[in-house]
């Protein structure tokens, strides 16, 4: 217990689901909170103060601190406003926890501009717009934690959500890179990919679908499963820890491979086509296309069986 | 050899110069048509130059190719329908789609404003979204396709001071694999293109820069410069073009770091160590089994200076 004594952090998108359950297990170890939430629907629409104020409330009812903010993360203002609340109320930040986010599935022939955009805003804006205004601050005191959100729908691929899994793939590569940046100020930047059943995951399809598979075995995984691992990245022993990504649901929590090469063919000189014909298939040896066309389409090279 | 792409009508974005124009070239070498898109900016997205796409296309049409220039922009809804439409009203259908074109902005996080990071995420990922959105309606129609993406190691691994271009290439990575199981079942594939080269691009990374970063202890991706190994913009090419042909027919959602005469695929985002208990851990038990079981063989890639008061940090013993 209190392993986060007296840590300032701020929590985005704490009003429900994954970042309630972050909120309330830092207040539990210590932690003076702000309870970030527009209460906004699971697609961006509408907003609603009281799931901030809830959990506030649920906080403080068990000897906590906490404040709410509802500002959206969407915004430069917005972001440089959740994080002067934490200066505001408690005089410092240790910690930003990027957990904000929303959803709007529709395949890529379907995707309307709007359903790309907004997503992109709120995932890949809101990270950077509340960790550029916390990275000043934190550079500048030399302490830190920033803790961002990412999602298989992007780091292993999920039909229906090219938008999701572009913008989910990006705070990975943007944790890499923001770790780089600050390491060297006693800041540490990593990464969480979650698995829970939350009211974003709760219309996954849950049958044989090879092509979306995040909904699979969800049910087992309940969203306050996931803080553990996201407060213990923010405190004082996990110092060294840096720009790593963590995929955790249930009772596991495992460190994932970064993309890189992994298999390589080499020559000396520029390659020729019929050069690679022969020999990218053999480092395509048990690599499985994700979505193979079925038999009864013509596909140009494909043997006829 | 130099028909493997007879008959495909091709679009490569960005193809005015560096790896983009070595793209169009090959493409048509192997007897592709294709649409040499350029708006002809700098590297920081600035200005607008139709000579660029041009000179690709005269170079294509010497050789004995088929090629036509498009000035827009990627960066818009409007702008990518309409490169598309080029090509169909050119050639009269799309077979391929490389998504080439790209800028650079970089600053250190701390510093970077809006407008960086909002250039950046346009051009790459609205410009990724933009192009192939009305490319799959058609590729899913006509039940073939191919659409090969860029993405890079500033994302992959991670590298300093590009913390909009690393997020923007590592959401070009996710946004393959989905696109890739989207359109799979259409016989159309869809992979990416994570690139090593010396070009406009990598020569705006200042020598200075590079040695202060490398001064100050931070992990860097291998660059573009370094080594006797030629990494030319034209070494990028015979990747995208095999790719391409028929043969890579059942290669789909995959990444590929291709420089000088090495390709590599990436390696999938899986678990490379884990721990596991029934129930839900407590902080006092992460902490013990953490550093020992899960990132006992990582490096910190910019490790805090000895001299940094760190709380949590062992203290070094006195001398």
């Amino acid at each position: 217990m209190g392993m986060l004594e007296g840590k300032v952090i701020v929590v985005t998108g704490s009003g429900r689901g994954i970042g309630r359950g972050v909120a309330e297990l830092a207040a539990e170890e210590g932690a003076k909170v702000v309870v970030n939430d527009a209460g906004v629907a699971v697609d961006g629409s509408g907003s609603d103060r009281a799931p901030a104020d809830e959990v506030v409330e649920a906080i403080r009812s068990r000897g906590g601190t906490a404040v709410a903010n509802c500002d959206s993360v969407a915004s430069m203002a917005g972001g440089e406003s959740i994080i002067q609340t934490a200066l505001d109320s408690f005089g410092r930040l240790d910690c930003l926890i990027n957990v904000a986010g929303i959803l709007r599935d529709r395949m890529i022939f379907n995707m309307t501009e709007q359903e790309w955009d907004d997503v992109i805003a709120v995932h890949l804006k809101g990270h950077f717009a509340c960790t550029k205004a916390a990275a000043v601050v934190m550079r500048q005191q030399r302490y830190g934690r920033i803790i961002n959100f990412s999602s298989i729908s992007g780091l292993w691929g999920n039909a229906g959500q090219a938008n999701y899994g572009t913008a989910k793939s990006g705070t990975a590569g943007f944790t890499r890179v923001v770790a780089r940046d600050l390491g060297r100020y006693g800041v540490t930047c990593n990464c969480i990919v979650p698995r829970a059943l939350t009211r974003m995951t709760s219309d996954l399809p849950k049958g044989p679908s090879q092509e979306r598979v995040v909904g699979r075995g969800i049910e087992a995984w309940p969203p306050d499963h996931v803080a553990p691992m996201t407060c213990y990245l923010a405190t004082d022993q996990a110092w060294n820890i840096n720009g790593q990504v963590f995929l955790v649901y249930g009772g596991t929590v495992a460190l994932l491979a970064h993309p890189l090469p992994q298999r390589t063919i080499f020559k000396q000189g520029m390659w020729t086509a019929d050069e690679l014909i022969e020999m990218v298939p053999p480092m395509m040896e048990g690599i499985a296309n994700p979505a193979p066309p079925p038999e009864d389409i013509d596909v140009p090279g494909r043997p006829k069986s | 050899m130099a028909d493997l792409l007879k008959g495909r009508n091709a679009v490569v974005t960005g193809a005015g110069r560096g790896i983009g124009r070595g793209i169009a070239i090959a493409l048509a070498t192997e007897g592709a048509n294709v649409v040499v898109n350029d708006p002809g900016v700098a590297a920081d997205g600035s200005g607008f130059d139709k000579s660029p796409a041009d000179e690709v296309v005269e170079a294509i049409r010497s050789q004995g190719g088929t090629a036509i220039s498009n000035y827009d922009s990627v960066v818009s809804v409007e702008g990518g329908e309409n490169i598309i439409k080029t090509c169909v009203d050119s050639f009269g259908r799309i077979d391929i789609l490389v998504n080439n074109a790209g800028i650079l902005r970089d600053r250190m996080i701390f510093n970077m404003s809006e407008e960086e990071w909002d250039a950046v995420i346009a051009v790459h990922l609205k410009g990724h979204f933009a192009c192939t959105k009305p490319a799959a309606v058609l590729m899913r129609q006509q039940r073939y396709g191919r659409i090969v993406n860029f993405s890079s190691i500033s994302g992959l691994r991670g590298n300093t001071g590009q913390a909009n271009y690393g997020a923007a290439k590592a959401g070009v990575a996710g946004f393959t694999r989905v696109v890739a199981r989207d359109l799979g079942r259409n016989g159309v594939t869809c992979n990416a293109i994570a690139p090593s080269a010396t070009t406009r691009m990598t020569a705006t990374v200042p020598e200075a820069a590079a040695a202060i970063r490398a001064q100050s202890g931070v992990a860097q991706p291998r660059l573009a410069t370094a080594g006797p190994v030629e990494r030319t913009p034209e070494h990028i090419a015979p990747m995208v073009v095999y790719l391409c042909t028929d043969h890579a027919w059942n290669i789909n959602g995959q990444i590929f770091h291709v420089g000088g005469g090495t390709i590599s695929l990436a390696a999938a985002e899986m678990p490379v160590h884990s721990i596991t208990k029934r129930g839900k851990w407590t902080l006092e038990e992460l902490a013990q089994i953490v550093p020992t079981e899960l990132v006992y063989d990582i490096a910190n890639p910019a490790p805090p200076p000895a001299d940094l008061d760190l709380p949590g940090r062992p203290a070094k013993p006195k001398e």
